[in-house]
């Protein structure tokens, strides 16, 4: 068809092209067209992440109510929700789980990702089981942690006491500041160390087998072997997981509010929590936007050192 | 292998061939919606289901109830009143009506007729529905929060149900050493509520003043419930009801462990369904009082309609439908006798004086009135009962923060619910 056109050319019939063809030649431009492949994640960004998100600021720094809306009112939410000692609270709680479960997770993560990059037997069997709290959906998972935590039925005390580890009738889990914090925390772990094990696992492999070599050949003992070879060859993985980590955690809500909603005395309430708690329940969304967007400098700030410290690396 | 080209065509025309093959409108029947919660007795939410399919019969119309956990309706409200969308009815539950004042349909006339048809409303289900714009939902039912106690441990011990909270205390000390304690929820649960408005009535405390906007929490009575709470928490419960959700008490009667507990019927209700030998030994009787005489804080649900329904006058039949006498009649017998009438008439049915377990049940209504009394229902109290102050003040105090202190911290978090009044737009 070129060189039909070509001739035709030459004889002096000049084809104007139609116009399907020039939008064609128009779409196929470099810059029109990559325009166009990016144009559908935009659209979804701003309208699930943008267009949410600058809600949330506005309704942050005015008295809206629910079905309410109301006056700009500055940061007087911030100031009011900083004075209030179960926010404070609730700052300290999320620390506290974030900073545990996360200690947990990557020391564990990585172990059980060791023991996995073994020549086990059943190896694809046991990756895959090793995914299932990852996978099953949390709401549903935690009602089964529950039951196990259940002050009247508590499985994990029932079995204790039968082994004559503790004295009848055991722990109140669900009830007393400190166990209800470390019932939360298991069942973080739990569910979030699958993530950790698995991607770290997939780091290590990709380590060549030549370094373990020349660090055998060195004499280097297997504890040497992991501080020198693995550990430093992990860090890229593992900072990119322990980012993702913390946001996960910092932004926990089904564990909680399964499980304790915030009791005992707001001592297990998360950010998302007290956020739902005061913004959906008690219909103030002004405040609870307020204090859902006080994770939004935090997470902030550690996904800027880390991408930092990633990048450096 | 495809060209880019190619696979645009092949990608369009699906897109273009899905388009196509989506069906006409359908031919439009009206459909009327009603958001509800997953009652305590399953029966009751069929019968409502039938009742609904009947109307939708009667009136060439369907009708969709829709059910979810109660602790789950504040927030789905709250994205429906947001949203301006959603269903047309909806089950109220204590201030809601006033959290949602001018969102909601005025239903004056309706709440008038039916009232006048069935002998007058309950004062305190009447009060928790008029806001100052007007009625705001049509009383639905209540909920008698009676003593529940297993007559087999009370036998044991030599007793006699409790006229009185000090004299449940007294009781309680020796049932625990008995090794059958009693239950009164201290966590994030509404029991945990209904019970502390009914203790602090009763010893002559409040949290409001009749103004509806002063705090009223900080006095000699408060500090006497407080330290009430504190001898009942050590001895005569055990620590588990600080982690309870509104079904731990029910477990705890079921069990067989527990001696006394302060809840709807719904566990005997449930022995009964499952057909548990419990079912004998769980008994009833009036809530107890105190030096400042008898008061209940019953659950009081309502019916409302939003002013963004496209389905407001079937609504309102719907609900005079629900309300003749033989529909109700049938929801109460579904209940179990669960469900209250708010009227006045409908609460002669004999299914609470047939059954001796249930007599004394709708005397209940003689010393109930809505959280806040004796200030006026407002969005405050709703707010005082979301974030669980009251609750989270006795859990406190019980832990060992001296009761002054706990009462402190309540007074200011009241004044914050306070604080946040919901403008009439």
């Amino acid at each position: 068809m070129a060189v039909g056109q070509r001739v035709l050319e030459s004889a002096g019939f000049r084809q104007e092209p139609g116009r399907l063809t020039r939008l064609r030649a128009w779409w196929e431009q470099e810059h029109v067209f990559g325009y166009g492949l990016i144009t559908p994640a935009l659209v979804l960004l701003v309208c699930l992440v943008a267009y949410p998100f600058g809600m949330a600021i506005y309704f942050s720094l005015s008295d809206y109510w629910v079905g309410s809306p109301g006056a700009f009112v500055g940061l007087n939410n911030y100031r009011e929700i900083l004075s209030n000692d179960v926010f404070r609270q609730t700052v300290q709680n999320s620390f506290v789980f974030t900073a545990i479960a996360l200690g947990f997770k990557t020391v564990l993560g990585i172990w059980l990702a060791l023991l996995l990059a073994r020549n086990l037997r059943f190896k694809r069997l046991l990756r895959g089981a090793i995914l299932l709290p990852w996978v099953i959906p949390t709401a549903l998972s935690v009602l089964g942690w529950w039951w196990m935590f259940d002050s009247l039925y508590s499985v994990v005390n029932w079995t204790a006491i039968r082994l004559h580890l503790i004295t009848a009738p055991g722990p109140n889990w669900l009830g007393q500041t400190a166990y209800a914090m470390t019932a939360v925390i298991v069942v973080n772990v739990w569910r979030g160390l699958p993530f950790f094990a698995i991607t770290v696992l997939a780091g290590l492999v990709s380590i060549p087998r030549e370094f373990y070599e020349a660090a055998e050949v060195d004499g280097a003992s297997s504890w040497q072997r992991f501080w020198t070879v693995t550990l430093p060859l992990l860090k890229p993985v593992l900072a990119v997981v322990i980012l993702f980590s913390t946001i996960f955690t910092f932004g926990d809500f089904n564990i909680v509010y399964v499980l304790t909603r915030g009791g005992p005395v707001n001592t297990t309430h998360l950010f998302a929590t007290y956020a739902y708690q005061i913004g959906l329940q008690g219909g103030n969304l002004g405040q609870g936007a307020a204090i859902s967007l006080f994770l939004f400098p935090m997470l902030f700030a550690v996904v800027f050192l880390q991408l930092r410290y990633i990048r450096k690396e | 292998m495809q060209t880019r080209r190619q696979f645009f065509r092949v990608t369009a025309g699906a897109g273009a061939g899905l388009a196509l093959a989506q069906a006409p409108a359908l031919a439009q029947k009206r459909e009327l919606t009603f958001f509800s919660w997953n009652h305590f007795v399953p029966a009751s939410d069929d019968e409502l289901r039938k009742q609904a399919e009947a109307f939708g019969k009667a009136n060439n119309c369907t009708v969709r109830v829709d059910t979810v956990a109660h602790l789950q309706m504040p927030a789905k409200i709250a994205a429906e009143a947001q949203s301006q969308s959603g269903h047309d009815m909806l089950r109220t539950a204590s201030a809601d009506t006033f959290l949602y004042e001018n969102l909601l349909v005025t239903l004056d006339d309706l709440v008038d007729k039916l009232g006048k048809a069935a002998g007058g409303w309950y004062p305190f289900a009447a009060e928790m529905n008029q806001t100052k714009s007007g009625w705001k939902g049509v009383p639905w039912f209540w909920v008698s929060f009676p003593g529940t106690y297993n007559m087999a441990h009370y036998k044991k011990a030599g007793f006699e149900p409790p006229k009185t909270w000090d004299e449940l205390l007294k009781q309680g000390k020796v049932l625990k050493k008995q090794g059958n304690p009693v239950g009164i929820p201290i966590s994030h649960c509404s029991d945990a509520h209904s019970t502390y408005w009914s203790v602090a009535w009763s010893m002559g405390a409040k949290v409001l003043e009749p103004d509806g906007k002063t705090p009223g929490i900080k006095s000699e009575k408060t500090e006497r419930v407080i330290e009430w709470y504190k001898e009942l928490y050590r001895d005569a419960m055990e620590p588990e009801v600080l982690s309870w959700d509104d079904a731990g008490n029910n477990r705890f009667i079921l069990s067989g462990k527990g001696s006394w507990i302060h809840n709807p019927i719904s566990p005997y209700n449930s022995a009964l369904a499952n057909k548990q030998p419990i079912a004998d030994d769980i008994n009833h009787h009036n809530s107890p009082g105190g030096p400042a005489g008898q008061h209940s804080a019953p659950p009081i649900l309502g019916l409302g309609i939003w002013k963004f329904s496209k389905n407001v006058e079937l609504a309102k039949e719907f609900i005079t439908y629900l309300f003749r006498k033989e529909n109700f009649d049938a929801w109460i017998v579904a209940s179990n006798a669960f469900n209250h009438p708010p009227l006045k008439h409908f609460a002669d049915h004999p299914i609470w004086a047939r059954n001796p377990k249930f007599a004394m049940l709708p005397k209940e209504a003689e010393f109930a009135h809505p959280r806040g009394w004796p200030a006026h229902p407002n969005d405050a109290v709703q707010r005082i009962d979301d974030n669980y102050i009251m609750a989270d003040m006795v859990a406190k105090a019980v832990n060992g923060m001296p009761a002054k202190r706990a009462m402190e911290w309540a007074e200011e978090q009241v004044a914050r619910a306070v604080k946040g009044q919901l403008k009439v737009s």
